[in-house]
Formats: C-alpha cells, structure tokens, sequence
C-alpha cells in the first residue's frame, strides 16, 4: 500500500494529457480533475478519445506528454510510469474481460488472492461480494455460460473485490440488453456509493452520463469541449455540437438561439406547420418549421396534432450559442 | 426432414454429392495401402522374429524419446517467441517474425546439413576460430537441429492461439486487479493459449516421430538409428526379403505409435481446437512494459536467429562457393565450380520434375481441400474431413512403404506413385487452412448475397471467393513448397528417371561431396525461397481486413 492520500488532493488529475497511436493523436491536451468520492462522466461519439482516456488513468498505455495524479501521487509523466497493478484503481470493461478459464468465485477472487489473501479466505470473501450483487448463484460458472448482464456483474464484483479508490467504467452498459441496463446502472451507482470510491464512467449515452454523475465532461476528437455539471452541460452548451451530444437541440434563429425540447410549448403567438410526429410513449415530439427556424417541441401525452397542421406555438425559454449554426 | 416443394439441390447448398468420391480417393490413397501392409505383415512375416530384433527395439526408443525430448525443448521456444515478437514495440518487430519462419522455407536436410558446414569439424566456426562441435553428429545434434527446424512451427499455432484467446483486454483487467506482469503471465495469458501449446506439442510430436531428413543427414554417420532411417535403410541397401518385410513393419509400427500418443489428447483436445475463434494473427500486447525487457527480447530473438540460422545458412553458401574444404571462405578462395559441376543435365531434369510435380501436386490438393472442405458443411461430409484430419498423423515412411507395396507392381519408381504420396501426405495440410477459412465467412454475407437476388453458385462467386482467396493461395504455397522439399517419400519411392531434386541433393550428401552438395542446397532453398518470398505478400495485400464485432469494439472511444 502506498502511503495515506493528501486529504485535499483529488482523486484523479490529469493535466494537459496527450496520446498517440500509431502516428495519430487520440488525446490532445486534455486536463480533467475527479474530486474525491466524486463520479465524473466521459461523455462523447465513438473515436474521441473516452477509452483512450481511461486506458491512460489506468495505465495500460504510455502518454506521450501530460501528467496524471492519483490521490496526489504522480502516477504518469514524472519519470517511469507506474504500472496498472500499483495503481489503486479497478476497471470495468465494456466486453466484460472476464478470464474464459476461470468460473467466477475465482475471478471475484483474483484481485483478493493479489493482494496476498489465501485461497480459502479470498473465496469466502469474494462469495459476499457476489452475495451482495445477487451473483453469488452463478460461483461456479464459467464466463461462456452467463448472459451479457451476469457476466458484467461479475466484472463488477470483481472492481469491487479490489477496493479502489478510483472506480474506471469504460462503456460498460453498451452491449446490454436496455432491460438489465437500468438494473446493472442502480447496482453500480449504489455500490460506488457505499464504497466511497471515485469514479470515471466513459459512456456515449447522454441519458446515462446526465443521470448518473456529479459533473460531466464532453469530448470530441481528444478534446474536451466542455465540463460541468449535468445541469450546466445540458443547459448552457458551449456551442451548438456540446448540446446535441448531451441531448435533442433545434438551433433557432439563424443558429443563434439553442432551444431544448420542453424549453417550448405547442400553443401560442408564434406560428408554425407541424412537419413530423414522433409518439414516444411518455411523450410526443412535434417537428414544428416556423419562419425562425425548426424547432422540437416535447409534450406529454399521445399526438395532438397530425403532419401538415397549421398551429401556434410558445417560446418559453432560449441558450444563446456563442458560434452561431454549424 | 425436406421441405415439400424444396428442390434438393438448393437445400442442398451443393449441387453434386462430394462425400462419395472424397471417401473413395480417401480409401484408394490411404486406407487400402494401411491395409495391404497389415496383410502383407500377416501373411509372409515371422512376426516374432521381426519383432525381436534388438535394432527394431533400438529405432523405435529412440524415435520415441527424440519425439519426447524435440517436444519438450520446441514449444518452449515457440512459445518464449510468440510471446516476444507480439510486443508492438519490439525493435525491429517486422522482421524478426519474417525471419523466424525462415525454417519453414529452408528444406529440413539442407538445415542439417548445413547446420555441418557451420559446427561440424571442418566447417565455417572450425577454419575461422578453430572451434567445431563432435556432438552434432549424433543425437544431440539430431535433436538440437529437429528442435531448430520445429521451433517457427509451434510459434506459429502459439501465435494465432495468443491472438484468437488473448485479448488485450482479459490481461489488462488482471493487471487493474493487481497482477504484476510475471503473474499476468502464469495466471492469465499461459493458461489462455494452453489449448495452443497442446496442439503445438501434439503437432511437434507427431512430426518429429515421422521425421526422416535430419536424423538421416546427423544421426546415420554416427551409428544413430531411428525408425525413419532404418526403413530407408532397409529398403534402399538391403535388398532382401527380410529387410523389407523389417521395413514394412516398422511402418506399421510407426504408424501406431503415432496413433496411441496422439489419440488421447486429440479426444481431449479436439472439440476445444476446433472452436478457436477468428483472428488476426497480429496479437498485442495489453500493457507497455519496460525498455530493458524490450531490448532484452530483442537480443534475445537475434542472438537465437544467428546461431540457429544465420551462421548455418552463411556457412552453406561459402561452403558452395569455396574452391576446398578447409580451405578459409574469403574472397580470394571463391569459385562457381561447384555449381557448374552440379548443373548437369540430370540435375535440370530434376529441378523441373521437382517443379512440375509440387504445382500439379498443389493445384490437385487445394481442389481436394476445398472439396473436403466445402463437403464438411454438410453432415454427410463431417466423417471425411474427421479422416482427411488424422492422416495428419500417417508418418511419410509409412505411407510410402504402404503406397509402394499396393501399387508398386504397376508404378514403382514413377512420379504417378509420389504424387500419389504427395496427395495423401498432404491433403490435410490443404484442408486446414480452407475449413478454417470457410468457418470464419459470416453466414450472414452469403446470405445477403442470395437475398440481394444471387443464385447460390453466384453469391459464392462474387461474395465468397474473394475473401476465401488468401486461404487458397496460401494452402497452394504451404502444398507446393512442402512437395518441394519433401524427401522423406521420394527418397523411398523414386526409381530410374523419377529423382527429384530433393533426392539429388540427399544422394549428393550421401556420397559426401561438400562443395556440390552445398551448391545444390543453394539451387533447392532459392527455388523454395523465392515462391514463398513473392507469394507471400501477395496473400498479405488479398486479405480482407474484416470488420467484425471485435473490431468495432476496438475503435470505439
């Protein structure tokens, strides 16, 4: 174990983080910070660089320039890197990563048995993590035999058998089936509770990141584009490609004025031609072209209005972007 | 079970019954001659006598125990270099796994011998430093070379089986749960190719049991006999009866050794080889590891590539080119005598009957792989490419001795026999590599040929082929360069006008003329090189990169 964190450090802080792969840059110049017991999400398309991120933080690649602290200690950019197993954190994986030769009692147990516990006792250990997850009647099986959401909870039992202080989720809802997502979600936030860890969630989900962290930050082609709360990315985007990654946006306006789906109402001075409907169970969502522009009006219910109708409607409440329409 | 309206040849998928004409060309190739030599044993040998001769004793042991020991030492090794050269930051990474398999493509006789010309008394290190190695003549050297020569062979199962299982991923999360690399190692990635190491030994046995070349050229001079050599032996010097029925049995013998080592694991094996999943053969590593490993591996790797290759094959070349044995290999000392003295008309005759015979071999054996292969998706067709897989274990002398006591009394001494042999031999070799390539064509492509509107022979022409074609043309290269320098049968098979090339050069050696046997190691190794040198990028730059699943995961954030 390595000596007892600064009280005021953050769990994790990189600075100005920079990775190449193969001659082309994945991160460039990234800084982020995750305060103690703090859930920072990653969130951003496919190729900006969230895996690459956490693959840095957990030390399964070598920066080319940057410096990233855990819990105050330099981990990566001051002399030799240390290695992931020196490094107090657990990742859970987006494919599961679970060992095909092992059943999963034993792979609860393989951080356990790293740290020195014997076998026996890393078994019964492991056993109550599993117990605690509902997972404890699947010990004996062997990856091949679990489904998608067994087998990620496993991974799961396993992060926490390490007990990290940095929790690193790399996508690890993306090939869930949407049922056993919610589930594994509250599992997840709950355990990362208890345990006070910190934590990274890398996701391409903005519903997931909004939902389940203390702030957010977005990423596009190894930037960060924006960090915040879930409130302040949802609500006040730096230009108009942050809000469309975070949520359904109509640029209005000439793309000068962001405008959410309930930031307007169906009804009212301004008017419109509806264009399509969209029944959402919960909801509708109504494409209404009007002379400032298109706009996604959301509304409780089922259909009111039919394609082509002629309707007024209310703006309520608008962001204005910084960078006009792209 | 058919649908009602259905037409068989549809559902059929093919339109002609492969099965029935695979198995009979399977009985008239192999199962006939294994059984013409239990008969032929039955009813004209004195078993008992044969059986009791103190050499027949001897040969078998120490085939057995050389197969042991090869195994033993060559996995290792290729598992010690799978693991090195998969490091993405290897210096020099490109080449040093081109120049591993540099055995494959050197003809396992000329290994030996020139392993002679670089260690032996007399050769290159003893005229330079005045240090030579009496031990290679003999079995040490047997089993250091077969070790040399099988070592690229087990890299390369250990190597796909490291890409297919080891997924970056699986050791980077025993490394986030608190592996160190060593424990990495033992725990997560060595347990993950052991289905790889097990059927890299098995095929390292199987091989070294059969194997004739090397201990012919190191261990016969020194009085070490093994089952091989002794049926040459046998068969071309002894001329009588009793030498070829101590032949014949050692065949069978041979044959059932192999048979009651291999069945075992290849029952407990076989299901979970078969299930090996797609892959490219890159293989990475998960997590960076330290400079000095790094630069550790890399000399490792090229100190094993000098002393095992480099210095042998200098040594045959200078050997080829210098005016005299002992004479120093410098410059001054050089001549083209010995290649003028080994271009003869007889030797020309040769390399094209060796030519002709490997491309005729090559191109009927893809046809007779993917035949197997195409015909082993029907159930009908399972049973034949389950057979055509255990031929894999047929020892060449066998099959030879076999071949020639079936058909002997109409084509001995003929290509039509070795070509007979060839097919046999090497059916398997070009049936793996089409099954295994037929396995990892998605289903789903052909079927979206066929509900784009293409018939079945369509779909297959314009949607199968292509990405089937690197496994074809590889299957033809391994097919024609085995043929190429297979000597194993041909040696027991040619007759008057039937020599390969192969042979030339073994009876060259045999009646010791260095220089010209030197030069004609040379001739054969360009002509197997050079093939396999411009064929190989071909079947390179045709591979489709295929984008499974796996690869999208890999690109995602």
């Amino acid at each position: 174990m390595s000596a007892e964190p600064v009280p005021e450090a953050a769990a994790v802080e990189i600075v100005d983080l920079v990775v190449e792969y193969d001659g082309t840059t994945a991160l460039r110049g990234v800084s982020l910070t995750v305060g103690a017991g703090e859930v920072l999400a990653l969130l951003g398309p496919s190729g900006s660089g969230k895996s690459t991120l956490l693959h840095a933080v957990a030390g399964f690649l070598e920066p080319r320039a940057g410096t990233i602290r855990l819990a105050g200690t330099t981990v990566s950019g001051d002399g030799r890197p240390v290695p992931p197993e020196r490094r107090e954190l657990a990742v859970v994986f987006q494919n599961y990563a679970l060992w095909p030769h092992l059943s999963a009692l034993d792979t609860v147990a393989y951080p356990l048995r790293r740290r020195g516990a014997p076998r026996v006792q890393a078994r019964a250990e492991a056993l109550e993590i599993m117990r605690r997850l509902r997972v404890d009647h699947l010990a004996q099986r062997r990856p091949a035999e679990l489904s998608g959401g067994e087998q990620q909870r496993v991974g799961l039992a396993r992060a926490l058998a390490r007990r990290p202080s940095v929790y690193l989720f790399d996508e690890p809802t993306a090939h869930l089936d949407t049922h056993v997502r919610g589930v594994f979600l509250d599992e997840l936030v709950a355990r990362q509770q208890d345990s006070g860890a910190a934590a990274v969630y890398a996701t391409h989900d903005a519903e997931e990141a909004l939902g389940l962290a203390d702030r957010v930050a977005l990423l596009d082609h190894g930037h960060v584009l924006q960090v915040g709360t879930p409130q302040q990315v949802y609500d006040e985007p730096v230009d108009l490609f942050a809000a469309r990654l975070t949520g359904p946006a109509s640029a209005i306006d000439d793309g000068q004025l962001l405008v959410r789906p309930g930031w307007a109402r169906l009804g009212g001075p301004l008017e419109g031609d509806v264009r399509a409907v969209r029944f959402r169970g919960p909801h509708s969502d109504y494409l209404v072209h009007s002379p400032r522009g298109e706009v996604l009006i959301r509304e409780a219910g089922s259909p009111r209005h039919a394609v082509g109708a002629h309707l007024g409607w209310t703006l309520e409440h608008g962001w204005p972007l910084a960078g006009g329409a792209i | 079970m058919r649908p009602r309206g259905t037409p068989t040849v549809v559902r059929a998928g093919v339109p002609v019954p492969l099965a029935l004409p695979v198995a009979v060309l399977l009985g008239v190739l192999v199962a006939l001659p294994l059984l013409r030599l239990v008969q032929v044993l039955w009813q004209e040998g004195d078993l008992a006598g044969i059986l009791g001769s103190p050499g027949l004793g001897t040969a078998i042991g120490h085939t057995v125990v050389l197969a042991v020991a090869v195994t033993v030492t060559a996995v290792p090794i290729g598992v010690a270099l799978a693991l090195a050269l998969r490091r993405p930051d290897l210096p020099g990474r490109a080449f040093w796994r081109a120049a591993v398999l540099l055995p494959v493509v050197v003809p396992d006789f000329v290994l030996g011998y020139s392993w002679t010309q670089a260690y032996a008394r007399a050769g290159f290190t003893d005229t330079l430093l005045g240090l030579h190695w009496d031990g290679l003549l003999g079995p040490v050297g047997v089993w250091l070379v077969l070790v040399v020569n099988a070592a690229p062979l087990a890299y390369l199962v250990v190597a796909v089986g490291l890409a297919a299982r080891s997924e970056p991923d699986l050791e980077r999360a025993a490394r986030a749960s608190g592996a160190g690399s060593t424990t990495v190692l033992v725990t997560i990635t060595l347990r993950l190719v052991l289905p790889a190491v097990a059927a890299a030994s098995v095929l390292v046995f199987v091989l070294t049991l059969g194997t004739f070349a090397i201990p012919q050229v190191l261990g016969t001079p020194a009085g070490f006999r093994t089952v091989t050599t002794r049926i040459y032996a046998d068969l071309s010097i002894g001329g009588d009866p009793t030498s070829f029925l101590e032949a014949v049995s050692l065949a069978l013998l041979l044959v059932l050794v192999a048979v009651v080592c291999v069945a075992p694991s290849d029952a407990l094996l076989g299901p979970r080889l078969r299930s090996a999943r797609p892959a490219d053969a890159q293989g990475q590593q998960s997590v960076p590891g330290g400079r000095a490993a790094r630069r550790g591996q890399a000399v490792g790797v090229g100190l094993y590539l000098l002393l095992t290759m480099a210095v042998p094959l200098a040594a045959l070349a200078l050997s080829s080119v210098t005016r005299a044995l002992g004479v120093p290999p410098t410059p001054g000392n050089w001549t083209l005598d010995h290649f003028r003295q080994v271009l003869t008309v007889r030797t020309v005759e040769a390399l094209g009957r060796s030519v002709g015979l490997a491309v005729v071999a090559a191109s009927l054996l893809v046809l007779l792989g993917g035949l197997v292969a195409v015909g082993e998706r029907r159930r009908a067709g399972r049973a034949t490419a389950t057979l055509i897989t255990l031929t894999l274990v047929l020892p060449g002398s066998t099959l030879a001795v076999a071949l020639l006591i079936t058909y002997g009394r109409w084509l001995s001494g003929t290509l039509t026999l070795i070509l007979l042999a060839y097919l046999a031999k090497l059916w398997a070799f070009a049936h793996r590599p089409i099954a295994g390539a037929l396995d990892r064509l998605p289903p789903d492509e052909l079927h979206a040929a066929r509900a784009s509107g293409a018939a079945l022979l369509t779909a297959v022409r314009t949607v199968a082929l292509r990405p089937l074609a690197p496994a074809l043309l590889g299957a033809w290269l391994i097919c024609f360069l085995t043929a190429l320098h297979e000597v194993t049968m041909s040696s027991l098979l040619y007759g008057p006008g039937s020599e390969t090339l192969a042979v030339v050069v073994l009876n060259s050696q045999e009646l010791g003329r260095i220089g010209p046997t030197a030069a004609l190691s040379v001739v054969l190794t360009v002509l197997v090189a050079a093939p396999a040198l411009l064929l190989s990028p071909v079947v390179g730059r045709l591979r489709v990169p295929h984008d499974g699943p796996r690869a999208e995961v890999a690109r995602v954030g």
